[in-house]
């Protein structure tokens, strides 16, 4: 039986809310702004993460969150191409993310609950 | 459609823009964008893997042209809506419809830029005309050349900068990064390529249209929002002047008192504002349109560079 695209097709799914609150947290915690390729290495070391998938999906991600106002960003040169873009919370990002975090708590429970019968 | 694995990032980018052909041509700009900065960091923080390497391996771990195109394609469309302040709730009744303009957030901000579009044009306009004759002027002198690119880079800038106010107030999808330059060319060629892009041609007529069209808006603006208003408060101001004649007069007759012609002044007042926010909502609509058509490049335009040279696909490393 081939499984694989419906693993997939539920993965993307699972993904397009996931990644923005794991996006919102790494930039919660840190204590300084931090770039795209940053933060998808920082994600890497954290263990093979499935919740980012392809390392591009970032992208597009952070900036929505931060045109939706939870998300600082400057632009600073760099050497080796592009100027890069760093991102920070705000304290309105800071404050949705508390909420988020109730939220997918609520929502994992509610999951792990029904999967357990 | 299989193609080869790129050897060089501006191979990996032209295929991202071949797969994202058809996309809209804002989120083409920023997925290249993305997607070069993110190379470049990765080819820094790596400096003795060779580029091709670097690619072989960022198809895992960033995606391959056709994953990233697909992503951008998808996450854009999810995430933008998930975010994205809620619409008004259609109404229903033609009367719901008619007042709902004003609930509607995308109304004010097309008012504000209508107001804004004077300023602006002017601004786009004279700054256009200038460097034109000024280019063309100076093109004897040694300083002709020099000067032409600079002024080109304005132009370049400013399109971003209109994009980002079009944006905002107009809720029109449009770049949030520069265009794309090719990296590694000569200068000169990237300074022919400057003057071979479409979109430099565009986004200067649409900076000198700017300047009648953002009269004819500001004009639209003020003379809807004053005379509604006007209408609006004259039962005000007749109570509150002392010795206001109200009414409407014919040879210093007063023939209808101002016990009938202030309620109706009110009414057609109310009515001319809502009027005007709904000819502000579609004009706002309507100039959207034409700034994501000048000043967007297309995905698949004329000038784009040629595909890729097709070689024989190299084996994808398993993960």
């Amino acid at each position: 039986m081939d499984t694989d695209p419906h693993i997939r097709k539920f993965q993307k799914e699972l993904a397009a809310g996931t990644v923005a609150l794991v996006l919102l947290s790494v930039l919660g915690r840190s204590d300084r702004p931090l770039y795209g390729y940053e933060i998808a290495k920082q994600l890497e070391r954290d263990g093979e993460s499935p919740v980012a998938g392809k390392q591009s999906a970032l992208y597009p991600v952070l900036r929505n969150l931060h045109s939706a106002g939870l998300l600082d960003s400057r632009v600073e040169p760099s050497v080796t191409g592009p100027p890069r873009r760093y991102y920070q919370a705000t304290s309105l990002g800071r404050a949705v993310l508390a909420d988020w975090q109730q939220a997918w708590r609520s929502t994992r429970d509610f999951v792990d609950d029904t999967l357990a019968g | 459609m299989n193609a080869p694995i790129p050897q060089t990032i501006a191979q990996y980018l032209q295929q991202v823009r071949f797969a994202l052909a058809g996309a809209d041509r804002a989120v083409v700009q920023d997925a290249l964008y993305d997607a070069e900065e993110h190379l470049r960091a990765e080819l820094a923080a790596n400096p003795d893997v060779s580029e091709a390497d670097m690619l072989r391996r960022i198809a895992t771990s960033y995606g391959s042209p056709e994953e990233v195109a697909d992503i951008y394609r998808d996450t854009e469309v999810t995430v933008s809506r998930a975010l994205r302040a809620p619409l008004p709730t259609a109404r229903s009744t033609a009367a719901g419809r008619f007042f709902g303009v004003a609930a509607d957030p995308r109304t004010y901000g097309a008012l504000f830029y209508m107001l804004l579009a004077l300023a602006t044009g002017v601004f786009f306009f004279t700054w256009s005309v200038t460097g034109v004759a000024l280019s063309v002027g100076f093109s004897i002198l040694i300083i002709g050349v020099p000067f032409v690119v600079l002024f080109i880079s304005t132009i370049r800038v400013l399109s971003l900068v209109e994009g980002r106010i079009v944006e905002t107030l107009l809720g029109v999808r449009m770049p949030r990064r520069p265009a794309y330059v090719q990296r590694g060319v000569p200068l000169l060629t990237r300074i022919g390529h400057m003057f071979s892009d479409p979109r430099t041609w565009s986004t200067l007529l649409y900076f000198v249209l700017m300047l009648p069209l953002g009269t004819l808006y500001f004009s639209l603006a003020v003379t809807g929002l004053s005379l509604s208003l006007g209408l609006i408060f004259a039962p005000v101001a007749s109570a509150f002047i002392d010795g206001a004649q109200s009414g409407i007069f014919f040879d210093g007759e007063r023939v209808i008192p101002a016990a009938v012609v202030l309620p109706v002044a009110l009414a057609v007042g109310i009515l001319v504002l809502f009027l005007t926010l709904h000819m502000a909502r579609a004009v706002g609509q309507l100039h959207g349109r034409i700034a994501h058509h000048l000043l967007v490049k297309s995905a698949a335009g004329g000038s784009d560079p040629q595909p890729v040279p097709t070689q024989e696909p190299a084996p994808i490393p398993a993960t």
